[in-house]
């Protein structure tokens, strides 16, 4: 994991005046005062603004929040929760149905998929369309290895890593989510707005529900764990002679040096992207047209997946649909909409983002784009190509 | 009786003396085919004359009109101009000639400047074409390399990537009411 820590020793360089202190504690008074009075913590599929403080947590919960404007330590008690989430996601076995609804301008999407996985084995996934019966083939993860399962909300040991290093992550206390009884970990900025929440299984700590907010207090998206069953009755559910073999041989991750070799070999490698973004992995595999390199770049909620390869971009795209974006002529795949795709001196970029809009814009704007010729360069390779035309040895 | 013959045209220009004139004067008047050939000679020698005075005015209007088109075209060049005002003879009008050809040259080569820019401007856009594979990327791919990048479950838009082809799961993102 490459990430600054310039985040982490600013919060604990700072120190706080009596005054100061007193001050955020008449602030906070009434937020308590609130929290103890609010509801219990739902679990509602449409979009809702956040809140300062996380509804109905317990009086233990309430101790550890900091003020909403002074957050800068995260709660090792929350950290450790996270921890315990991201263990159980791969030591555990269950079964569930994993629902990921996503809401950008306006509009939403839903996402529905069954999810099985066996204990240090691999997951199976099996996505329907907005819930329909219009099943589509199992999917069989290809991580052999169980360090990175597939469908836990995102909950992973390199991500939580990052977001400690981004975040304040906070321990709000006790909810419910699929009718079970969660402990409930947000995640805030440095102004103390809300980032994300989530609810860990109390008895398990797997993640069941997480919602991620934008800087407006909105929510962007939402991911809900449900129907979820442990142990040996989730291994004996798993569809028979569904599972494919695993798509793509990518390599394993690569390590911070071998990125770096990458970098002196023409590719291209930021160590950094807009919107707090950390390159935290990179793989590469080969395919019919040549290598793929894969780098994976993080706040620890939003991700952002940049494919480099080295060739132009096909004349015709079939499911690609040309737009701009920021100033830039590149192209959307239909209908996800999420991925974006276009070349740039001899390299094809391909981005898909789980994170805002605005960071997608941001992250598109920063990568290498062509700019249209000048006069003179124009007309010097039209002559040069008008000359290769009427060349009888060319 | 004998007609005036040959002595008809001689009547006409006036070349015929006294006793002769008198003579085919009697018989014109008694004899209506020469008086009506002797009738459209004079027309025609009237035609002719005519003709032969237009002629020189418009010889001299042309060679007015060749002057003015003379060597740089619109903007002629003050010796040139003054040469073939001066000696509007036969000197004169074959500067004239070589200062059209000169101008033909110039504008073909214009012409041949323009349409090689042209079609270079038109031939040079569309961007570099330089070596490398042309690819269409393989989205089903990225798309379950991205899921295990984010820790979320692997989906691919069924426009795509065909479930049928295809060993990752299938999915669409309906829309929301």
């Amino acid at each position: 994991m490459f990430s600054p820590s310039s985040f982490v020793s600013r919060r604990h360089g700072e120190g706080r005046s009596p005054l100061l202190l007193t001050a955020a504690l008449v602030m906070a008074l009434p937020g308590f005062l609130a929290t103890a009075c609010s509801s219990q913590l739902g679990t509602g599929t449409a979009p809702r603004e956040a809140t300062a403080t996380a509804g109905g947590p317990a009086a233990s919960a309430a101790a550890e929040q900091a003020p909403a404007t002074g957050r800068r330590t995260s709660s090792t008690r929350a950290l450790h929760l996270l921890s315990q989430a991201a263990q159980a996601a791969i030591s555990m076995s269950y079964q569930g149905q994993e629902v990921v609804t996503r809401w950008s301008d306006g509009s939403g999407s839903v996402l529905v998929s069954d999810i099985w996985h066996v204990s240090g084995g691999q997951t199976v996934t099996q996505t329907t369309a907005a819930g329909s019966s219009l099943s589509s083939q199992p999917f069989l993860s290809s991580d052999d290895d169980s360090q990175a399962p597939e469908g836990v909300l995102g909950v992973t040991v390199p991500l939580i890593g990052l977001l400690e290093t981004h975040y304040t992550v906070v321990y709000a206390g006790t909810g419910s989510a699929d009718s079970r009884t969660a402990q409930v970990v947000e995640a805030r900025r440095e102004d103390g707005s809300l980032a994300a929440r989530f609810w860990l299984d109390d008895a398990t700590k797997l993640p069941l529900e997480r919602e991620v907010f934008d800087s407006t207090s909105h929510v962007i998206s939402q991911d809900v764990f449900i129907r979820v069953r442990f142990s040996t009755q989730a291994q004996a559910a798993v569809p028979v002679g569904g599972p494919s073999d695993p798509p793509g041989p990518w390599a394993d991750p690569l390590s911070h040096a071998q990125l770096l070799a990458l970098h002196t070999q023409g590719w291209l490698v930021p160590a950094g992207l807009p919107g707090g973004l950390s390159l935290f992995t990179g793989a590469r595999t080969t395919t019919t047209t040549g290598t793929v390199l894969d780098l994976g770049y993080s706040d620890g909620l939003s991700v952002v997946s940049v494919f480099e390869q080295r060739g132009h971009l096909a004349a015709k795209l079939d499911g690609w649909q040309r737009t701009i974006v920021g100033g830039q002529v590149i192209y959307v795949a239909e209908p996800d909409q999420r991925s974006l795709t276009w070349s740039s001196r001899g390299m094809v970029y391909t981005v898909m983002a789980d994170a805002p809009v605005q960071t997608v814009n941001a992250v598109v704007g920063v990568l290498p784009h062509d700019t249209p010729p000048g006069f003179w360069q124009r007309m010097s390779r039209g002559f040069v190509r008008l000359a290769s035309w009427v060349n009888p040895f060319g | 009786m004998s007609h005036l013959g040959d002595r008809l045209s001689a009547l006409v220009d006036g070349e015929l003396d006294g006793a002769e004139r008198d003579r085919a004067h009697a018989h014109l008047a008694s004899c209506e085919q020469c008086r009506t050939e002797a009738a459209e000679l004079r027309i025609l020698k009237q035609k002719l004359s005519t003709l032969m005075t237009g002629a020189p005015a418009e010889a001299a209007m042309t060679k007015r009109l060749i002057a003015m088109t003379g060597p740089g075209g619109p903007m002629p060049s003050r010796r040139g101009a003054t040469r073939v005002s001066r000696r509007p003879g036969t000197r004169g009008l074959r500067g004239a000639r070589s200062a059209g050809r000169r101008r033909y040259l110039m504008l073909g080569t214009v012409s041949l400047v323009v349409g090689l820019g042209a079609a270079a401007f038109s031939a040079g856009g569309g961007g570099e074409a330089a070596p490398g594979p042309r690819i269409t990327p393989p989205v089903e791919m990225y798309s379950v390399e991205h899921a295990i990048t984010t820790g979320q479950v692997p989906f691919a838009p069924p426009a795509v990537s065909p479930a049928a082809s295809s060993p990752v799961a299938s999915a669409s993102a309906a829309s929301l009411p």
